[in-house]
């Protein structure tokens, strides 16, 4: 009955004051939730900038033979990584990865990334079977970069590359990540 | 003056205690609650063993945390991974705790499983319990969670590479914007490094275990405001 009582007597000061007080109180926590959240989204670390990291390769490249394929890594003082030039699958150009493999194959040079197009592992040279092959989940590529065998959906990644000052080194487009 | 009987003292704290809040009554109303005969059987116990074995893995989890260093380091120089391997070796029974944390959670993922398809096979989630089977699923998402966070802790390859592949699996959300948001929140940064085990480290330790304790405190007082569910 008293519930009867008080909704008989409508729209009062209490309730305006409620309504009000409500109000603030939920524009203050919709205020305050978006810059919250964009806190979650990391900066990038001020050391961070773009640039073509300087590779030494095992072999040089003048004397890289045709299905010789030699690895590199990004350097780790300070600690960088490749940019990927174009994508597939898992991999999307813009991708990092921390290391490659430069691949002679039928005359054609080509520079790849390491990360598997399917999520993103490592992959390594097969000597005995010329290919590229997966750890975590069996995907093979040709020394192309296509695919031989699955769940990989798509290329390696190329990396962005130019000859260094000498047959040696090779420069690659890189980002030093600044941690 | 007569020596007092250990009884007479025990009444004496008991009473002292009571007289500034009813603990009796609440331990009595908590404690002696009346068991259903249809549901003394082993299969109602599944509940109470995962129960357990989160406060082992919480117990555990602790321990570890005296000796675990949640720091990336540099390429071979790692002091989480370095940590992991002190507690492993070297400290006094660290095999121990180690071991049990991980086993633990291994079997925890098991134990809830079976739980949950003893509830499923009683019909247990029926009206009106079905907010205790969202909070429960709310529960093993959680649990599913801490174990993938936990995974990376160590820093080995094995860890780096297994946190690689989640986190793209969660990046191929579509649309790929949104996609790419999420593995940045994940990853703390452009790559899997030391801003990811920083992250994982600390939805590991302070996030998921203070959001499961909630949430089991709520899965016990729906049981108790429904009483265990009769068979079918």
């Amino acid at each position: 009955m008293a519930d009867a009582a008080v909704r008989k007597r409508g729209f009062t000061r209490r309730t305006f004051l409620g309504w009000w007080i409500g109000s603030l109180m939920t524009a203050t926590i919709v205020t305050a939730l978006p810059p919250l959240l964009v806190f979650l989204w990391p900066a990038p670390p001020k050391g961070q900038r773009k640039g073509p990291l300087t590779i030494a390769l095992d072999t040089p490249m003048d004397q890289i033979t045709d299905g010789q394929a030699v690895k590199f890594s990004a350097p780790t003082s300070p600690n960088s990584a490749f940019i990927m030039a174009d994508g597939g699958g898992g991999n999307a150009a813009g991708d990092l990865a921390f290391g490659g493999f430069v691949v002679k194959n039928q005359g054609k040079i080509n520079v790849f990334a390491i990360n598997c197009s399917h999520l993103g592992c490592s992959i390594a040279l097969n000597e005995s079977a010329k290919t590229f092959d997966c750890p975590c989940h069996g995907s093979r590529f040709h020394l192309d970069g296509t695919v031989l065998r699955g769940p990989a959906p798509a290329p390696l990644s190329h990396l962005t590359w130019k000859q260094g000052s000498d047959a040696k080194t090779i420069q690659v487009d890189g980002l030093t990540l600044g941690f | 003056m007569a020596i007092p009987h250990p009884r007479e003292i025990q009444m004496a704290v008991v009473n002292w205690l009571d007289e500034r809040y009813p603990f009796t009554k609440a331990v009595d109303e908590s404690l002696y609650q009346r068991v259903p005969n249809f549901a003394n059987a082993f299969y109602y116990c599944f509940g109470g063993m995962v129960f357990i074995l989160v406060a082992i893995q919480l117990l555990t989890g602790v321990f570890l945390s005296f000796y675990y260093v949640p720091d990336a380091g540099t390429p071979g120089n790692s002091p989480a991974y370095n940590s992991v391997l002190f507690i492993q070796n070297t400290q006094y029974l660290g095999w121990l705790i180690r071991g049990s944390h991980f086993w633990g959670a291994n079997i925890l993922i098991i134990m809830v499983l079976i739980h949950m398809s003893r509830v499923y096979w009683t019909g247990s989630y029926r009206a009106p319990r079905e907010l205790n089977w969202i909070v429960g699923v709310i529960m093993l998402l959680c649990i599913l969670a801490l174990s993938l966070t936990g995974y990376l802790l160590p820093w080995d390859t094995k860890a780096y590479f297994a946190t690689e592949v989640t986190i793209r699996i969660g990046g191929l959300t579509p649309p790929a914007q949104l996609g790419a948001f999420i593995r940045d929140v994940l990853q703390g940064g452009p790559v899997v490094g030391p801003p990811t085990l920083q992250r994982f480290f600390t939805i590991h330790v302070f996030l998921l275990p203070g959001l499961i304790v909630l949430l089991m405190y709520i899965h016990f007082r729906f049981i108790r405001a429904h009483g265990i569910s009769e068979p079918l």
